[in-house]
């Protein structure tokens, strides 16, 4: 089934929401692509990201999400294609569009035998922040996420939540543009998740743009302005929830993301993961 | 294809207009960042009871294996014989220190994750990476020269002045060693593919070590026809020794200053100045392109089918020494690490160039003699005794080695599991490098050895090495009696443990007294063999003791 055509939308003709964002494009693929080898990880990308914009983007386990965001992030070259901040080409102009930019990576990465402290002071000098603003600001954020206790302790004996705090403040420290945010919610507990939530709208609201990778669907629907799902490196959907539903004839999200990128009966595939685990399906093979 | 030459091209463009420049506020950050991890990695570890700092017995161990070699120099005529012994052995422990810690300082995609995506030109990366590894060059060069330039002061005339002329001197003369080794490296990482890359640099690796080994053994060697009490004749070899090159520079400080040693103080500044910009500017636009390739290649790495099916069944045969599963999966973890993991292989790869560079000394010397024969009257260098060492030398870079990886974290599974014992898991680890390395290497050595003396001596004096290597091996693993690949790898431990190239002093005194029994008389010699082969299986079963008593309190703290 060649879905790419027949699920893509337009996302400035869809719904209001989208339609109140600024008319100017924050993030845009134009044909990006690249290769590891013989593999395909992202094909011949075009994606136009609005400012103020929440795109959600999604798509099942080795789809070629993560490597998008590194190669928008500067992280890795394209085979092909081209990837703009603000019109500013990532590849050609590195360093100007990586300091308009905030990423969580999925990794969760972090120098751990620093202090969440000593770790955002760097990140904020990085950024040429002034070591007092940067010091300041640091200390709000972790305030803000309930981790100021642990400002002076190093990070080895964080649980990944707290880690992962650390890494959302480092990614806001300096008030960037854009925010590419791979899976941000790991590990963190509800009420964090509820603050990051109703934050990415309210950063929104002030026209950051935040390019939100997740596997959690719920927070998808709730949070994004437009959805972007993505299955074998390809785009096979891009639309707001709604949209995407009528297109599947679902009723959730969900359901329509399983529509897209699962061509076998997951309810199938349970029944014999139960029965290899409990080892009836060697019984059921002998009968 | 074009779209391709595009993407080059536009990267060729922002290396040009904001990858150039180096940004001196983050390479500060960075380099402070830097060793705070260093250092509290390494503490935060730490688990003697004396908790002295890492680095701290990092540099006493440097400053007496110097203060020995100083002092071991003490009657040398001259200052240029004195300088340019004590800076062979300097720039050649520099050398193979950088070879050591390389792959973990500016080689390693390991923060990439952390800094890619932040607006850090390719300069200051590098540089950054680059200051922390000079960094630790000035420690240790300092911490090994120190003691010479004390004696240099004392012995020579000129006092205080020339001994920190001569301690200035030996920096550079390290610090231009350390470059030329990055110089190498980022010239492998310039030429070969980053997919070839991986497997290039192990075998750049040991034929670095080889020949800075065979440059160091033989160099000094082939000058001192008595000892080191007679002043070392300048003839025209002193154009092509760089050690000769700085100390060239310390004997003009003394006051004797001919114009031959002011050249050679020339070439020893311009050549330090010549290798270090190179090695600073070499690959400093490209650096964050090659290491972001290098941390892609790994995932996109399958394993290939492996073509060497009887490396493959021969190491599977070695798995039948496992005496349970715990033993078998500590086997087959290091199997699988050891074939595929490239910083494992660059840690322990280029041990064997050591050995194998004595050996090529040893041919061109012609001081392979059997070691069973009568001794010659003249006094002849012991190419036999240092070949020894340094078989017994490799079993540190083995104990050291298994225990850690940047992966460490996935050790959970060893306390996670239903396990009897977690000793099986070293055990196992231990018995796939002896099975699929060390024999294979000694049965290397057994062939090259026949063919310059005859193959029973050969055969009887490698296994005796072989023995004394299990033994160290055993001792060694004391020393860091952990699970394998459970440690992070920090940068000082590996040269913290060159300390323990005292304790291989005493496999030496063992090689040597049992080959002199053995001349002796064969009777004493094979028994002497057997207390060999007895302390060998008591250092094991201490081992075993060892490991058991400290891993059954061993918690995972990832």
């Amino acid at each position: 089934m060649d879905t790419t055509d027949r699920q893509r939308i337009d996302p400035t003709n869809s719904d209001s929401k989208t339609a109140r964002q600024d008319s100017a494009i924050a993030i845009e693929f134009r044909g990006l692509a690249k290769s590891f080898g013989d593999i395909e990880a992202v094909q011949n990308l075009d994606i136009k990201i609005p400012r103020g914009q929440i795109c959600g983007y999604l798509g099942p386990n080795g789809a070629g999400k993560t490597t998008t965001v590194k190669m928008a992030t500067g992280m890795i070259a394209p085979t092909s294609g081209t990837a703009l901040i603000n019109g500013i080409d990532v590849v050609e102009s590195p360093i100007q569009t990586k300091l308009m930019i905030g990423v969580v990576p999925e990794t969760g990465a972090l120098y751990e035998n620093l202090t969440p402290i000593e770790y955002l002071t760097l990140v904020g000098r990085l950024y040429h922040l002034e070591p007092d603003a940067a010091l300041e600001k640091a200390e709000e954020f972790l305030r803000l996420f309930g981790i100021a206790d642990s400002s002076e302790r190093m990070m080895t004996g964080f649980s990944r939540g707290m880690k992962q705090k650390v890494l959302i403040s480092a990614a806001l420290l300096h008030n960037p543009d854009v925010l590419f945010l791979d899976e941000p919610l790991a590990g963190l507990d509800a009420n964090t998740a509820l603050i990051l939530k109703e934050l990415l709208r309210e950063l929104a609201s002030q026209g950051k743009t935040v390019f939100y990778c997740s596997h959690i669907l719920e927070v998808v629907e709730k949070v994004c302005d437009r959805v972007v799902i993505l299955n074998g490196g390809e785009v096979v959907a891009d639309g707001n929830v709604e949209q995407l539903k009528e297109m599947t004839h679902r009723t959730s999200l969900e359901d329509a993301f399983t529509e897209l990128t699962s061509e076998e009966d997951l309810g199938a595939i349970v029944r014999a993961f139960s029965r290899s685990i409990t080892g009836k399906a060697r019984e059921a093979g002998n009968e | 294809m074009s779209s391709r030459q595009s993407s080059d091209d536009r990267l060729r463009h922002g290396d040009r207009k904001s990858e150039q420049a180096a940004d001196w506020g983050q390479i500060r950050a960075l380099f402070a960042a830097g060793l705070h991890l260093d250092l509290r990695s390494a503490r935060a570890k730490q688990r003697n009871r004396l908790r002295i700092p890492p680095m701290i017995s990092m540099l006493a161990t440097y400053a007496v294996i110097g203060s020995i070699l100083a002092f071991s120099l003490v009657k040398t005529s001259d200052p240029f014989t004195f300088t340019l012994l004590t800076f062979s052995a300097a720039m050649f422990m520099t050398a193979i220190t950088v070879i050591m810690e390389y792959s973990s300082v500016v080689v390693s995609p390991n923060d990439y994750e952390i800094l890619a995506h932040r607006p850090i030109s390719s300069r200051t990366y590098y540089f950054a990476k680059v200051a922390n590894l000079f960094f630790y060059v000035a420690c240790t060069a300092t911490a090994l020269n120190l003691p010479a330039a004390i004696v240099v002061g004392l012995r020579f005339d000129g006092g205080a002045a020339v001994g920190f002329l001569y301690l200035i001197m030996a920096l550079l003369a390290c610090f231009a060693a350390a470059a030329l080794i990055i110089l190498v490296y980022s010239t492998a990482l310039k030429l070969f593919d980053y997919q070839r890359f991986n497997t290039a640099i192990t075998y750049v690796h040991s034929i670095a070590t080889i020949a800075l080994t065979f440059g160091y053994v033989l160099l000094p060697r082939m000058l001192i026809k008595e000892n080191v009490t007679v002043a070392i004749e300048k003839g025209p070899w002193i154009w092509f020794a760089p050690p000769a090159w700085f100390a060239g520079g310390v004997e003009l400080s003394v006051g004797l200053g001919d114009s031959r040693n002011l050249i050679l103080a020339l070439l020893a500044i311009v050549s330090a100045v010549v290798v270090i910009h190179a090695a600073l500017t070499m690959i400093s636009l490209e650096y964050s392109r090659s290491i972001a390739e290098l941390a892609e290649s790994s995932t996109e790495e399958t394993v290939r089918k492996d073509r060497r099916k009887l490396r493959t069944r021969f190491a599977a045969l070695g798995i039948m020494f496992c005496r349970n599963d715990e033993e078998r999966a500590g086997f087959q973890l290091m199997q699988a690490y050891m074939r595929r993991n490239r910083k494992l292989r660059l840690r322990i790869y280029p041990a064997f160039g050591l050995p194998l560079a004595v050996y090529l000394f040893g041919l061109v010397s012609g001081g392979l003699n059997d070691p069973l024969a009568p001794r010659p009257v003249e006094s002849t260098f012991p190419v036999m005794e240092l070949l020894g060492f340094y078989c017994v030398f490799i079993t540190l870079f083995f104990a050291s080695a298994i225990t850690q990886s940047d992966q460490w974290k996935a050790s959970w599974v060893f306390f996670a599991a239903p396990l009897e014992s977690r000793v099986g898991l070293l055990v196992g680890a231990r018995k796939l490098v002896i099975w699929r390395y060390m024999i294979p290497f000694f049965c290397v050595l057994l062939l090259l050895m026949s063919l310059v003396m005859p193959p029973e001596s050969a055969l009887l004096y490698l296994f005796i090495t072989f023995v004394l290597s299990l033994m160290a091996f055993s001792l060694l693993s004391m020393a860091s009696p952990f699970m394998p690949l459970s440690q992070s790898i920090e940068k000082t431990r590996q040269a913290r443990q060159m300390g323990l190239i005292m304790l291989l002093g005493i496999a030496m005194v063992f090689l040597v007294a049992i080959t002199e029994t053995l001349r002796e008389s064969r009777l004493a010699g094979a028994i002497a063999v057997v207390l060999l082969l007895t302390l060998a299986c008591l250092s094991e079963i201490a081992l075993r003791k060892r490991l058991a008593s400290r891993l059954a309190r061993e918690e995972f703290l990832g």
